[in-house]
């Protein structure tokens, strides 16, 4: 168990160099590269070469690899094979549009998470628990849709695409941030929900919560004194779960609504085999997921330690 | 049920958290058009030069830098920053005049030092724009003057004018930095936004005609359903490259256009010369003879193109008019079929993927269709991403792609003996050398001749099925007018296009 904040902090970093190597190589499996990507078919074998050259393409896997890490320490995160702009530029261009989806799905998903988790614990094979096991498994494009159809369709109360003006912060056009934040926020909400659920009964289930709840104590008392404490850690790693799950789905929503963030870069720039690129993705998403999970490690070993 | 009630006031709640900045309404007065086009994130650049491919960059380049000569109406050629062209008696020297009052935004004049910077770069960059302007020797061309330009073609090419149509963007001189946008000298200018979502405004210094858009914001977005209902839900004026469907639905909208420009999307199918079963003319034939053209178009164009009639470039001028309509008849299919030892059936396999709506469906039609001929065809639908380097140009039987390039760059990529993606293994020296004979030629129309009947050639005997072109389909709002109608590289000219004040 890690108690310690540094090596909380330096299992995260491990972990995030071995995700670099294991998203790097996943890329370099892929068949084709840059260059072929670049040269769309019509380019002759020494045409093709020749680009490679000019790319590092002619380079071996490792030492491009290597190449990549040295500049991400010095904090260059390189230039894009297809595009020659600096990946940083082009990260920093569309972050702003992803962490403000993200954040607003977030603010649906973690209260309505919690609140269907409590449900979900008091009664594990109720409707709610059913409803929520069910709406989990429905894929993000599905509610997206579903949404669409409903709120910008039936009820032409919301824009079906989210288009954000040029040099304009997110939050400016709130109206375009509701269809895709609830198709992002309604799945994770329900999967957080049933992970977290079970946390929930087990803790119900032991003997000083019910008889908190045998002495007479109110409902929301128990929660709150009881229950609470102990749900603190697994909520924040199913929390930073959800967030790494929340931010992956921002591929395939940022796509159908046209919204300009980081998904969408990530999902066309795997098409390109542009790994600077892929890789400056992974790297953010993976290191807010580990992050987060450093910080619930962390916390439960303060708990432990606590004499109960 | 209370808990669910809890949770939707939560939701509404934090919704409303989110929403709670005011909004700030993007200018859509008549001096603003909004312009959404075919682009992904990943591959949208700053670079005029390389292989472009976005269209939302080559329609912002077409805004912001000149080009020597575009496609005009009718397959003529449109000067821009060239006034003249005037060959040598060989066809292979050829003086250039520029016109004298074009400056770059950064108040520099456009010489012909730059117009040959530029072109030396495109040529540098042929690997990525399929080799363009192969057919120029750039170390013998040479300024003469700050307005006059001599280029130099090592054989005899006619066609000088018309090659430039496709791309010549030019820069200042001595531009290596292209991480971000390089001074132009075209009607717009760049003035914030990036790459995928570019705000442009007038260049009042431009030499042409005066845009009539003050300003024009042009966005890449990848999906075609989403440009669409940008248009539709009113967040933009037009939507480039929408599907056949969407042209179907927005036709009963008033407050919708559609314009459509014809034979932009062609998706061929094309056989390999040089392998079984196909290097047999009655198993090609047989093929050919063997699509319902009418269905394929009414499917998967949902009728807005033409039928082919195996001619690759039907919108090119030199594209020859008098060619009998080929029709289906499966009986002298199967008749062919027969005479070429087939006679027990035929198994193919036919590749497609999903880069180009439609191409699929193509695919799987054509397949049915073939199967009534006696042909047994099995599709195989290969991933967008690696189709284009692993399957196009190396498969023996798939479904290709055109998009409404001229005659002479259709041959200079596909079709010449050398060419780097000889697609139907065609190699034939003679009509290389009739292809070579024609470029020498300099009456138009005596050119234009040799060149159909080359086309006339290749739909007789070549590899390819054209079985219908799919027009090009935009979609704009009522209130848009002066989009650009003609084939390939002229749709990326908008700098005309109004949009009537509410």
């Amino acid at each position: 168990m890690i108690r310690s904040v540094p090596a909380a902090a330096g299992r995260a970093l491990a972990l995030l160099a071995a995700t670099s190597l294991i998203v790097f190589w996943a890329t370099e499996l892929l068949p084709s590269d840059a260059a072929e990507s670049k040269a769309a078919g019509r380019a002759t074998g020494a045409q093709l070469a020749a680009l490679r050259a000019e790319l590092g393409l002619d380079r071996p896997a490792w030492e491009r690899y290597l190449s990549w890490a040295g500049g991400l320490a010095h904090g260059d995160a390189g230039t894009s094979l297809v595009t020659g702009r600096p990946v940083g530029e082009m990260l920093a261009e569309r972050l702003p549009a992803t962490l403000t989806l993200a954040g607003c799905a977030l603010a649906v998903a973690v209260p309505l998470a919690l609140v269907l988790a409590w449900r979900v614990g008091a009664a594990p094979h109720g409707r709610i628990a059913a409803l929520t096991a069910v709406a989990a498994a429905v894929p993000q494009p599905v509610f997206a849709a579903a949404l669409v159809a409903l709120f910008a369709g039936t009820l032409p109360w919301l824009p079906p695409v989210s288009l954000l003006a040029p040099d304009t912060p997110p939050l400016a056009q709130p109206e375009l941030l509701v269809l895709p934040a609830l198709a992002l926020a309604l799945p994770s909400a329900a999967f957080g929900a049933g992970m977290l659920g079970g946390a929930v009964a087990d803790t119900l289930r032991r003997s000083y919560v019910r008889d908190a709840a045998a002495r007479g104590l109110p409902p929301a008392r128990v929660a709150l004194r009881h229950v609470a404490p102990l749900l603190a850690a697994p909520a924040l790693r199913i929390l930073a779960l959800l967030t790494g799950g929340l931010l992956a789905s921002t591929a395939v929503i940022e796509v159908m609504f046209g919204y300009s963030g980081l998904g969408e870069l990530l999902v066309s720039a795997i098409g390109t085999r542009d790994l600077p690129v892929v890789q400056a993705v992974a790297m953010l998403t993976a290191a807010t997921v580990l992050s987060g999970l450093a910080t619930a490690d962390v916390l439960a070993a303060r708990h432990r330690e606590e004499p109960c | 049920m209370k808990t669910l009630h809890v949770g939707i006031g939560l939701l509404m709640l934090a919704l409303t958290a989110c929403g709670n900045d005011g909004g700030k309404a993007s200018p859509t007065a008549g001096d603003t058009l909004r312009y959404v086009a075919v682009g992904a994130p990943a591959t949208a650049s700053h670079d005029p030069h390389g292989g472009i491919g976005n269209q939302s960059d080559l329609t912002r380049f077409a805004l912001v830098y000149d080009v020597l000569t575009k496609p005009g109406p009718e397959g003529a050629t449109e000067f821009r920053l060239a006034t003249a062209f005037e060959p040598d008696g060989k066809l292979t020297t050829w003086t250039v005049r520029l016109r004298d009052d074009a400056k770059f935004t950064d108040g520099r004049p456009v010489r012909a030092a730059d117009v040959l910077f530029s072109l030396r770069r495109i040529h540098e960059k042929a690997a990525e724009n399929f080799g363009r302007l192969q057919m120029f020797d750039f170390a013998a061309s040479s300024v003469v003057d700050d307005h006059t330009l001599k280029l130099v073609t090592p054989q005899p090419y006619a066609e000088v004018p018309r090659a430039l149509e496709s791309i010549s963007f030019v820069v200042p001189e001595g531009t290596t930095a292209f991480d971000k946008p390089a001074p132009g000298s075209g009607p717009y200018r760049m003035t914030g936004g990036n790459a995928e979502n570019a705000v442009l405004e007038r260049n009042e210094g431009w030499w042409g005609a005066k845009p009539p858009t003050r300003r024009i914001e042009i966005r890449a977005v990848v999906d075609p359903q989403a440009r669409a209902q940008a248009v539709i839900s009113g967040q933009a004026d037009v939507a480039s490259a929408v599907s056949p469907a969407t042209a179907r639905q927005a036709a009963q909208n008033a407050d919708l256009k559609v314009v459509h420009r014809p034979a932009v999307n062609m998706y061929p199918f094309v056989m390999r010369l040089d392998r079984e079963p196909f290097d047999d003319p009655r198993v090609r034939e047989a093929v050919k003879l063997a699509a319902d053209r009418q269905e394929l178009l009414d499917k998967v164009f949902l009728g807005f193109g033409q039928i082919g009639n195996d001619l690759l470039t039907p919108a090119d001028p030199s594209s020859p008019k008098d060619v009998p309509q080929r029709s289906r008849d499966l009986d002298r299919a199967r008749e062919l079929l027969k005479e070429a030892g087939h006679a027990d059936g035929l198994k193919l396999t036919l590749a497609t993927t999903t880069s180009y709506p439609g191409m699929d469906t193509a695919a799987t039609l054509f397949a049915e269709q073939l199967g009534e001929a006696g042909i047994d065809v099995e599709v195989k639908t290969e991933a967008p991403d690696t189709y284009w380097t692993a399957v196009f140009a190396k498969s023996d039987f798939y479904t290709g792609f055109f998009g409404g390039i001229p005659f002479t760059d259709v041959a200079r990529v596909s079709l010449l003996g050398d060419s780097p993606t000889n697609e139907t293994a065609w190699k034939r020296p003679e009509w290389d050398k009739a292809f070579g004979d024609a470029l020498a030629t300099e009456d138009e129309a005596a050119r234009r001749r040799i060149l159909g009947g080359l086309q006339r050639e290749l739909r007789d005997e070549g590899g390819y099925v054209v079985w219908g072109t799919g027009d090009g389909l935009d979609l704009a709002a009522g209130k848009v007018t002066g989009l650009p109608e003609g084939p390939g590289f002229d749709s990326a000219f908008i700098e005309q296009v109004r949009v009537a004040a509410p």
